[in-house]
């Protein structure tokens, strides 16, 4: 098993990560991960931190030193079509060679463009889960842009024929996310990421001092919403036990990335310390990269969803016919009682 | 209760202004989480990462008078800022439940790349 976690971005946080993953002995844990520099593109997620290249440099130095590779993901699903004018491409080529000169090892990314921009350089080139490879097809499709890993749509997470079936249609390394706790099927997705896009970038008109603020985040608010009134929601999202990895690993998946960069250190430690042992006792929610609200509002039992991969290994995700899910989140969900 | 919050908005605001210059409060509150958590927040305008760094001891006693005038114990004080940026955007005193203790107060580091972690008491 090879595990990449996630990394704040702060300094700090990367030193007491590889304090942990060192103390405790945790092999398992070969790369981190973090957001790249918002003034050159936005991501697919929450960025809490604008990492300089000489940041970049001094932390992957510090990975290198602890037998850590280290992974810039610069993921944005929309770009506004700035990377296909000149200015648009000068500035994301010089990046990344910058961040190659900073002996990064490799790059996320999610525009299919960037993927053959990175062609040109030594790191490995990771297509992000965001770019939503779901089929053999579309895996092919990566490959044949250059792509030397891909972390597959967590949609497939529980679909095992076609997990396989990728494993089987591409040479190059495949990934799953082990905790993302969005809804599965999500009519929001592409949406989310699209606004995620745009706000972490300092390029956007919505980061400028004079510009009206966005008046919520509509998607995270209504996602939240749909899963307090449906907690079966929370069951069907394709997150991954810490003792279900084997399963994957059966079909020849042994790369498993951890979600969360946004998160505080402590919980992304704590995650790392769970998967890296295969083994979690307590909330499973605990673990999963979900809006908060969801952990104080319900428990999720982790032994009593013992035995549950094998239903969805071979589920054909008909939910109104099959109701597994929903008997399920009455044996293994409830509300927290205070 | 209203008035102290009324009046901790107010002097928040007259001291920030007297130590750094023009600082807009626009809104301070006090709340309760469903974890456990309680505390108080004031949203802050024109406040910048390097101002806090320098005035760190006062705006932290500040901070603490007024979470006290209002009830709550602060266990840790801190600024957080807008991500990738150096404005603060709100001040916070927490009592921290079980949980949020371990993950919010319980790393070296700051928990996360845009909270300044300004003072963390010690577990009763």
């Amino acid at each position: 098993m090879r595990l990449v976690v996630p990394h704040p971005g702060h300094f700090a946080a990367l030193k007491e990560i590889i304090e942990v993953k060192e103390a405790e002995g945790l092999n398992e844990v070969v790369e981190v991960y973090m957001a790249g520099s918002p003034e050159v593109m936005g991501s697919g997620r929450a960025t809490l931190h604008s990492a300089r290249i000489a940041d970049i440099k001094e932390q992957t130095a510090y990975a290198h030193q602890h037998d850590l590779k280290m992974n810039i993901v610069v993921n944005p699903s929309c770009l506004g079509g700035y990377h296909l004018t000149f200015e648009g491409y000068k500035l994301f080529k010089r990046y990344f060679e910058e961040l190659n000169k900073a002996d990064v090892d490799g790059v996320t990314v999610a525009e299919p463009y960037f993927i053959e921009l990175l062609r040109d350089f030594s790191m490995e080139t990771v297509v992000s889960c965001i770019a939503h490879v779901d089929s053999p097809q579309r895996a092919e499709f990566f490959e044949d842009l250059g792509a030397d890993t891909i972390a597959v749509d967590t949609n497939i997470n529980r679909n095992f024929a076609v997990l396989e079936a990728i494993t089987k249609a591409v040479n190059c390394d495949l990934k799953v996310l082990v905790n993302e706790g969005c809804l599965y099927k999500c009519p929001f997705r592409h949406a989310h990421f699209n606004l995620f896009s745009h706000i972490t970038s300092s390029r956007s008109s919505l980061m400028k001092a004079q510009s009206p603020n966005i008046f919520s985040d509509y998607y995270f608010d209504k996602c939240i919403s749909m899963r307090v009134r449906d907690p079966s929601q929370i069951i069907r999202s394709p997150w991954i036990r810490p003792e279900d990895m084997q399963e994957y690993e059966a079909i020849g998946i042994n790369h498993f990335k951890i979600s969360g960069r946004a998160n505080a250190v402590n919980w992304i430690i704590n995650c790392m310390v769970a998967y890296a042992r295969r083994s979690f006792n307590g909330n499973l929610l605990e673990l999963i990269d979900c809006p908060s609200e969801l952990r104080y509002t319900f428990h999720l039992d982790n032994e009593l969803l013992e035995g549950s991969i094998k239903q969805w290994k071979t589920c054909k995700k008909i939910c109104d016919e099959c109701r597994y899910c929903d008997e399920l989140t009455a044996k293994v969900l409830r509300v927290h009682e205070k | 209760m209203k008035e102290e919050i009324i009046e901790g908005r107010r002097r928040l605001e007259e001291e920030l202004r007297k130590l750094v210059g023009n600082i807009f409060v626009p809104e301070a509150k006090v709340f309760g989480m469903a974890c456990g958590c309680v505390g108080f927040a004031a949203d802050l305008r024109g406040l910048q990462s390097d101002a806090v760094e320098v005035f760190t001891e006062k705006i932290n006693a500040i901070l603490e008078e007024i979470s006290e005038s209002v009830g709550v114990k602060p266990e840790i004080i801190y600024a957080r800022k807008l991500p990738g940026s150096e404005e603060v955007v709100v001040l916070t005193t927490r009592d921290l439940c079980e949980r949020c203790r371990n993950e919010f107060a319980g790393s070296k580091a700051p928990p996360r790349p845009d909270i300044m972690m300004l003072k963390k008491k010690r577990r009763r």
